[in-house]
């Protein structure tokens, strides 16, 4: 154990048997060999609660890295036995550590262009990323694929860790230039802040001490930086949303709307509306085991009792009556492609939002993002790996919002209707209702056509209402996939 | 209105938004219980995601027949006192056939008397999803595992086969014959684990508390003697020790470790200033390189 995790390890006991004060995810991404891995099991090595067997393992496994005489810190990262024969990063990998005040997730991205899609599923989940860059290279072509990923997923905070500082002998000059590289690329993105430090991961320089060698850097080390950062949830702004997942009942007197409050808060009393339906009723109680809530925000998982009995299941958004979402039948959207298989115009697909299923009847590629340039180049067909801005028509409408607004209930899943992968991931951009767009050529399936046929078996249970919705979907999807459009009338 | 919530309460909100989305979206779940403080975890927070109502779905203990009597005990109270619904499943042929963990090397035991009775109990009842304690930072191949771990048939897990999971969206549309796992406790520690237990005033195995047991020392790890069914080698005498376990599952797999914590405070200090990692104690993971990424690709959790 190193002096100084004895210390924060003293530090830490007293006060770690309570809550830590909140998460901040971070991710890590760069390109092949700018040394990640390292960089993480730097970080755990040096400022954390690593365990002696994990320390001893390191040691004993006898590698070192790079010639030099430390052990080689990827080995606590990279955790699949392909990995470890391969050397390389196929899937992100997780990892948990804690300083005094708070819980740092790491979420490890894969370096590898194919596993660009790996990256951006990892950066969705991300408060704040690390972007590595080998200071011998500098800023590269994949350094603007991560960035404008970042971007798209909605990461706010942006840190350019310059590594391999002692390969340029710890060259000021050279620190400078690929800051300005960096300073040049995130103006061109959405981020909140985006900062550079110069690091070798390898010796500890700037990853949790400040380097001696570089006394011309006057900024934070890596981990000041990170532990300054403010945790997630920590100000619920936006208005009032909660996806609801299920219906739970006790008996006859019980019905409560079950979900996550992912944005805003509400508390009882207040007046709430299923846009969707139109519907509106009071808070009569914010249910949790154990006790009643007087109000619940952000990130807590309630239940809701209704002082009026609504028709509203899963799928349904419920919001605050003075600003509901969109209720959409058309979005824009920027979208990543992440299955192996291409984009196919005629397959079935369905739109996968916060808690809803929707059959898309038209799912149209407008341009892909030309990473060279960050420039919309149009285009039609949409691969693996690829960004693309795309326009999605639905089968039904749904409860939506734009990403930058509210982005949980403004982020989406493509999912492939017969296999059930899920093919793509995207933020909307905007989203419009039916009478801002025109259906008229759409076919249109009826609950009055359904019931006469494919449904007449179908009575008003629970139970067979979502088994009329899932028929609905599903005659949409055949008729879509024989190229008609479809509009879905319930 | 600022609000601070700790991170135990974001990993609890976090934990039941997976059950629910899984309850809503799996056709038969099952919540695999094996009896240990991340089963407890898991069945609490499972409680919590349902409640008022009743648990909407079964529990299922896979009984390797190797497990501790108080292990057993407190599982028969936990399902009584709870009014759960409970499955044990045991692989009775492996059982007439005598298998058991001195004969047989542990990955053979382990697939016999565990992954392949959960196969077969899940086979057996059409689960098509299953709910498991398992967490990312117990071992290399679970820290990358996604919170809805897709299989196919014949439950082998593909790790590169599987799906990217963006934001708090969760899809649980399965492919022809493809199964779940579910894992709602992914992104806890052990510490986290005792922690919650410690503020959540949950009961657990009393294994998990320092007592004086019956022990014998073999390769350097220390074994309890829960019965009288393991053969003693030469040398070998059973000693009186304080100890606990870290982690409970099969009696002569698991190993004891020296403890003077007596009660969950002592636990909980123990854990967080604990020197080693708790798979240490599970003399199945150290069987062969990688034995815990090929358990899970043959089935395992």
């Amino acid at each position: 154990m190193t002096a100084l995790t004895a210390i924060r390890r003293a530090e830490a006991a007293p006060q770690a048997a309570q809550d830590l004060n909140g998460i901040l995810h971070l991710l890590t991404c760069g390109s092949v060999d700018d040394g990640k891995s390292t960089l993480i099991g730097r970080l755990l090595w040096d400022a954390t609660d690593l365990y002696e067997d994990q320390r001893e393992a390191l040691k004993r496994s006898g590698r070192t890295a790079g010639g030099s005489a430390h052990p080689d810190f990827s080995l606590l990262v990279d955790g699949l036995v392909a990995e470890r024969e391969q050397g390389i990063t196929i899937d992100i990998a997780w990892r948990y550590f804690d300083t005094e005040s708070r819980r740092f997730v790491i979420i490890d991205s894969p370096g590898h262009e194919q596993y660009t899609r790996n990256m951006a599923s990892g950066a969705s989940h991300a408060d704040v990323a690390i972007m590595l860059v080998d200071a011998r290279h500098g800023v590269k072509r994949q350094t603007r694929r991560h960035a404008a990923i970042l971007d798209i997923v909605g990461v706010k905070r942006v840190i350019l860790a310059v590594n391999k500082m002692d390969l340029v002998d710890w060259s000021q000059e050279r620190f400078r230039a690929i800051e300005a590289d960096f300073r040049e690329l995130t103006l061109r993105f959405g981020f909140r802040e985006a900062i550079a430090i110069p690091v070798s991961a390898v010796n500890g320089d700037n990853v949790a001490r400040r380097s001696e060698v570089m006394p011309w850097y006057a900024g934070p080390s890596l981990l000041e930086h990170l532990e300054r950062l403010p945790p997630r949830d920590s100000t619920p702004a936006g208005p009032f949303r909660m996806p609801v997942q299920m219906v739970l009942r006790d008996g006859l007197d019980f019905r409560g709307l079950a979900g996550t409050v992912s944005s805003g808060c509400v508390c009882v009393g207040d007046r709430v509306t299923d846009a969707l339906s139109g519907q509106s009723a009071h808070v009569l109680r914010i249910v949790t085991m154990g006790r009643d809530l007087e109000f619940a925000s952000q990130g807590q998982a309630v239940a809701l009792q209704l002082d009026a009995d609504l028709d509203v299941a899963r799928g349904a958004v419920l919001s605050a009556l003075e600003s509901p979402p969109t209720i959409a039948t058309h979005l824009e959207a920027r979208l990543i492609w992440l299955w192996e298989t291409p984009f196919d115009p005629r397959a079935g697909y369905l739109l996968r939002t916060a808690t809803d299923l929707t059959p898309i009847s038209a799912l149209t590629i407008k341009s892909l993002l030309d990473l060279e340039t960050l420039a919309a180049q149009p285009a039609e067909a949409c691969t693996v790996n690829d960004i693309a801005l795309a326009g999605i028509t639905l089968g039904r409408p749904v409860a939506i919002d734009p990403f930058g607004a509210n982005p949980a209930t403004g982020s989406f899943l493509i999912v492939d209707a017969a296999t059930g992968a899920s093919v793509a991931g995207g933020t909307i951009s905007a989203a419009m209702s039916a009478s801002e767009t025109s259906a008229a050529s759409a076919y249109r399936l009826t609950r009055e056509m359904l019931e006469k046929g494919l449904c007449r078996d179908l009575g008003s249970s629970e139970e067979d209402r979502r088994e009329f919705q899932r028929r609905a979907s599903e005659a949409a999807l055949l008729l879509h996939a024989a190229g008609v459009p479809v509009k879905l009338e319930l | 209105m600022t609000v601070q919530y700790s991170h135990l309460d974001h990993l609890e909100a976090e934990a039941i938004h997976i059950f629910r989305e899984a309850a809503a979206q799996f056709r038969k779940p099952v919540l695999l219980y094996s009896i240990g403080k991340d089963s407890t975890v898991l069945l609490h927070l499972a409680r919590k995601a349902f409640w008022p109502q009743k648990l909407p779905f079964p529990l299922l203990h896979i009984n390797t027949t190797w497990k501790f009597k108080d292990m057993i005990a407190f599982r028969d109270k936990t399902a009584r006192d709870l009014g759960l619904d409970l499955i044990v499943h045991v692989n009775e042929d492996g059982l007439r056939r005598g298998i058991n963990p001195f004969d047989y090397a542990p990955s053979v035991y382990t697939d016999l008397m565990k992954t392949q009775p959960l196969k077969e109990a899940l086979d057996k009842h059409g689960f098509d999803a299953a709910f498991g304690g398992a967490r990312r930072d117990e071992e290399g191949s679970r820290a990358k595992e996604r919170v809805f771990s897709f299989r196919s048939p014949g439950h082998r897990w593909d790790p590169r086969r599987q799906r990217p999971e963006m934001w708090e969206l969760l899809n649980g549309r399965l492919g022809v014959g493809e199964t779940v796992r579910v894992f709602p406790l992914s992104n806890w520690t052990e510490r986290d684990v005792w922690r919650y237990i410690a503020r959540e005033g949950l009961e657990v195995v009393p294994l998990y508390f320092a007592a004086r047991r019956r022990t014998v020392t073999r390769g350097g790890q220390l074994l309890v003697l829960d019965d009288d069914r393991m053969p003693l080698q030469p040398g070998e005498t059973p000693q009186m020790k304080q100890v606990r376990f870290r982690t409970l599952g099969c009696w002569p797999l698991t190993a004891a470790v020296l403890s003077s914590a007596t009660d969950i405070e002592g636990v909980v200090a123990e854990t967080l200033g604990a020197q080693t990692s708790e798979r240490q104690g599970r003399l199945i993971d150290h069987d062969q390189s990688g034995a815990m990424e090929r358990k899970k690709q043959e089935g395992y959790f």
